[in-house]
């Protein structure tokens, strides 16, 4: 089995981000964007940054990278408040200095001309599956569908979407406005009774839709997911139960995010055997079905 | 630069080093990851210290492997390695030998293992071993051996026999009499001694009540360790110098003050770990650093500061 992560990352760069806006969102979550050209010109889908929340706290945090504004220079990272290091982050004031390296990682392999990509993010997961959207939709042949679950509000104020999704229960019309200014077609989930949003987790939504496919379009689905294990895990039943290629984001504890500590492992299954790779270069990009 | 003259060039057991630091075990993997940063380069530092290494791979300990403390870190990443045939004839010739020296890290269960390990790295392009007798989070060999001086000796002993290549123990702080752990490991065949790994420690997650470490305890590196390894240098130096056995100072250093602290202190080389993760580029600006003092205070070489502690009477 090939390892799915094979795009050749580029060089990681040592720099200095300034805070453009660190703006708050119900939960606890905030959307900050930096300015940092290097790492906006070099980022791909799947990237994350290492990012010094605060002086006091030299180690690092891994972040996604949400989206990009590669003439502009600037990066968008959502983060959750959960522990020291984001609790300090959300303290950041606009012009204020946050050393980083980035990008980090390999990104999402490429599908193939003529797959169906179906994205699927969960809470701080759904930025990568943002960046994903964001290059597909250069390219329209692909006609990306995402999903995207949360059990807080969403960082975004959500519409009712202009594109149709069958096989849906009626009334599940809530969607990112910038997915559909993209004219992406995408729909919400979540446990917590949001207005025009699924009412359930999000990969049940996303087997919904899947599973009025018929067969032939359904075995051009290609699924990519990011968010908390259990969701990442019932993506990997679903890539499973329906015999689909799925990629996966994965997150641990890192220390440096460069591959010189084996700090960040997962376990993967190889040819030949169990096998502990590390989640910062190795990844964070892997196969769902080596990981779950 | 403003250092005409002045260079960081050190003989560290018969071996040129380009300068003093030395990026420790553990923290760069088997050599070449940081050369993924843009402007990290092998030529700052004098020395690479490779992966803990054993005879047979191994996947090493289940995550978490590390967590954030106060001035520092944990980690319990249980030597994970592909063995050392994976690395001599799969790493080694990956590495640029012009670069750097590159020093291989010796772990094991057993005497024998230690042995056989150094064996096969004496048989490579190696520069040196460092025999890694204080790992703290494997369950046997390691800091078992590391605690013992009697075991100490036995395992430097049977390395010695098998290689000519400079050895280094590397000694743990985990223990009563450091001092009298390195002198039987000089006896027993040591060239340098590397002082000090990493202390046991642990982390509590209040809400689960488990140890935030998947191995429940980690070795604590990083700043909050910087004092402790001073003193551990200072009284190791009491007896290596007696020898003419150089050592490798390391433990929280972050900045060239810190690099500055331990040479003075007895230390002959500086090792870099914790504080590469603060900051990938942080060997350049180091040596900066060092030069300026060694400039500000009309110092030649840096061998007139290794040592050069005046205590209080």
């Amino acid at each position: 089995m090939s390892d799915p992560a094979t795009v050749a990352p580029p060089k990681i760069v040592e720099s200095v981000g300034v805070v453009l806006a660190n703006d708050a969102y119900a939960g606890g979550q905030y959307i900050l964007r930096l300015q940092a050209p290097e790492i906006a010109a070099r980022a791909v889908p799947g990237s994350f940054v290492h990012l010094r929340c605060a002086p006091e706290l030299p180690l690092r945090r891994p972040l996604s990278i949400m989206l990009r504004d590669q003439t502009k220079g600037w990066i968008d990272i959502l983060y959750k408040v959960v522990g020291r290091g984001t609790a300090a982050l959300a303290e950041r004031q606009v012009g204020q200095q946050l050393p980083l390296l980035g990008p980090i990682g390999n990104g999402f392999s490429p599908a193939p001309r003529g797959s169906r990509p179906v994205l699927i993010g969960g809470g701080v997961g759904m930025p990568p599956m943002l960046l994903l959207a964001s290059e597909l939709r250069r390219e329209p042949h692909f006609r990306p569908v995402l999903f995207l679950g949360s059990e807080v509000p969403f960082p975004f104020a959500p519409k009712p979407s202009e594109f149709m999704l069958d096989g849906l229960p009626p009334g599940v019309l809530a969607t990112m406005p910038l997915l559909d200014d993209w004219g992406i077609p995408a729909r919400l989930a979540s446990g917590q009774g949001f207005a025009g949003c699924f009412d359930g987790l999000v990969t049940d939504l996303a087997r919904a839709w899947l599973a009025q496919l018929d067969e032939t379009a359904r075995q051009s689905v290609h699924l990519y997911a990011c968010g908390p294990t259990p969701m990442l895990r019932a993506v990997a039943e679903l890539a499973r139960g329906f015999d689909l290629p799925c990629q996966v984001s994965l997150e641990e504890h890192m220390a440096c995010a460069i591959g010189g500590c084996a700090g960040c492992v997962v376990q993967v299954a190889t040819p030949t055997g169990p096998a502990m790779k590390r989640v910062c270069v190795d990844g964070p990009v892997f196969d769902a079905s080596t990981v779950f | 630069m403003g250092s005409e003259g002045l260079e960081l060039k050190i003989e560290f057991c018969g071996l040129g080093f380009n300068s003093p630091l030395v990026l420790l075990s553990g923290c760069v993997g088997f050599g070449n990851e940081y050369t993924r940063v843009e402007g990290f380069s092998h030529r700052d530092v004098g020395a690479v210290c490779l992966k803990g290494t054993t005879l047979e791979p191994r996947l090493g300990n289940p995550p978490h492997r590390i967590a954030e403390t106060e001035g520092g870190m944990l980690n319990a990443i249980g030597l994970q390695n592909p063995g050392v045939d994976h690395v001599v004839s799969e790493i080694l010739p990956g590495l640029d030998f012009s670069e750097t020296r590159f020093i291989a890290n010796v772990s094991g269960s057993t005497v024998e293992e230690y042995q056989e390990v150094t064996r096969r790295f004496d048989d490579s392009p190696i520069d040196a071993m460092e025999l890694n007798i204080s790992c703290p989070n494997v369950k046997e060999g390691g800091v078992a051996f590391g605690n013992d001086p009697e075991m100490s000796a036995r395992v430097v002993e049977a390395c010695r026999g098998v290689t000519r290549k400079p050895l280094i123990t590397k000694l743990s702080p985990n223990q009563t009499d450091i001092a009298e752990n390195a002198r039987r490991c000089i006896e027993a065949g040591s060239d340098a001694l590397a002082v000090i790994n990493t202390l046991m420690g642990m982390a509590v997650d209040i809400e689960s009540r488990q140890p935030v470490i998947g191995n429940n305890q980690g070795g604590l590196s990083g700043p909050a360790i910087k004092p402790v390894a001073l003193l551990k240098v200072h009284q190791v130096y009491q007896v290596a110098k007696r020898h003419g056995i150089p050592i490798i100072g390391q433990g929280g250093v972050t900045s060239a003050e810190d690099a500055l602290e331990f040479l003075i202190a007895g230390a002959s080389a500086v090792g870099l770990g914790t504080g590469l993760f603060y900051d990938p580029l942080a060997p350049a600006r180091i040596n900066l650093g060092i030069m300026e003092y060694l400039q500000r205070h009309q110092l030649g070489t840096l061998a007139e500061l290794t040592g050069s502690l005046r205590l209080h009477q």
